[in-house]
């Protein structure tokens, strides 16, 4: 199945992933703190897919904002031949900016 | 909920009250209750709205009575980690704590954030903090600990002795399951239960099967909206 990258970076993006729109919007509400978005964004989960989905989705969300977090504040490196595939995915994802400020914040 | 996601989320959250290999478990619910204090303090909320948040300094609102530099750790990796830089890191630790505390201290703190944002995410109340267990911490430093191209010290696949628990059983040794290996039991704690929020190594790639209510296809999405959200580039 062809996933759109770009779609992955920016609100309301097109990613060809089922039910990509309440799934993206719950990941942005629950990274955020506001109740009434992340009730709304629970409400479309159940609709569009299932109780279970909505468990299973806020497990990867919360997974993940717990292991950014570990490789961030370890400083831990994307390894040699990761980074040199995936040249091209970060460049069209913009990943790269991330990189060049804190290079920029020393 | 899942039976096994359920389970993990309430051992990792156990575990948190009880002496971990460098800090008592005391110190280790402390560390859980500030991180949860972080999103609320005026200072990290000034330093994330600002260009640069190394221009901006005062003091956090804090909810314990652990060192500065301690708290300074916690605030920023739970408020702004897609900033942080090695610059940072040298000078908290020269404000006070080792490189194995530190290591610990993450441990807990993404654990807290991780447990946190899943509960609020899926709907579901906080769990109040830890119990805690009376205990000392065992300060067991891996022999074959050594430098790394991350921040800190690694315990390398390779080097890996007899004395060591298996934190590489069923982990392939990669950068990020090595982040936290300098303290064996804390990498362990976080990746016992990151497994079960996300995936287990050998289920990642096997895309013939579905294991959880959303796809391969979706699960990967939201990790990638969710490390864009916080300008993780690993």
């Amino acid at each position: 199945m062809p996933v759109e990258l770009v779609g992955l970076m920016a609100a309301g993006g097109e990613t060809g992933v089922r039910c990509a729109a309440p799934l993206l919007e719950l990941a942005e509400a629950g990274i955020g703190r506001d109740a009434a978005r992340i009730g709304a964004a629970q409400s479309a989960v159940r609709q569009a897919l299932s109780e279970a989905a909505l468990i299973d989705a806020a497990a990867v969300i919360g997974g993940f904002d717990a292991i950014t977090r570990v490789a961030d504040a370890t400083g831990t490196p994307l390894e040699p031949e990761k980074a040199a595939r995936s040249v091209d995915m970060r460049a069209t994802l913009g990943i790269d900016a991330f990189d060049a400020e804190r290079a920029r914040l020393g | 909920m899942r039976e096994d996601l359920a389970t993990a989320i309430t051992e990792a959250w156990n575990a948190i009250g009880r002496a971990g290999t460098w800090l008592t478990g005391a110190e280790r619910v402390q560390v859980a209750a500030e991180t949860r204090a972080a999103p609320d303090c005026r200072l990290c909320a000034a330093r994330a709205a600002a260009v640069s948040p190394y221009g901006i300094d005062g003091a956090h609102d804090r909810a314990t009575d652990l060192p500065e530099a301690w708290i300074e750790a916690i605030h920023r990796i739970r408020t702004d980690s897609g900033r942080l830089t090695a610059r940072w890191l040298d000078r908290v630790r020269r404000g006070g704590f080792d490189e194995t505390h530190y290591v610990e201290l993450v441990s807990i703190t993404v654990i807290v954030t991780g447990i946190d944002t899943f509960r609020r995410t899926a709907g579901l109340a906080p769990l109040p903090l830890p119990e805690v267990v009376p205990g000392r911490p065992t300060m067991a430093l891996p022999r074959g600990a050594a430098p790394s191209a991350a921040w800190v010290c690694h315990l390398a696949p390779r080097d890996v002795g007899p004395d060591d628990p298996p934190l590489y059983a069923d982990r392939a040794g990669a950068h990020i399951h090595r982040a936290l290996s300098l303290v064996p039991r804390s990498m362990m704690h976080f990746w016992d239960l990151f497994e079960r929020m996300y995936l287990p190594q050998a289920a990642m790639r096997e895309f013939d099967r579905e294991f959880r209510a959303i796809d391969h296809a979706q699960i990967e999405m939201l990790a990638a909206r969710v490390a864009a959200l916080n300008h993780c580039t690993y």
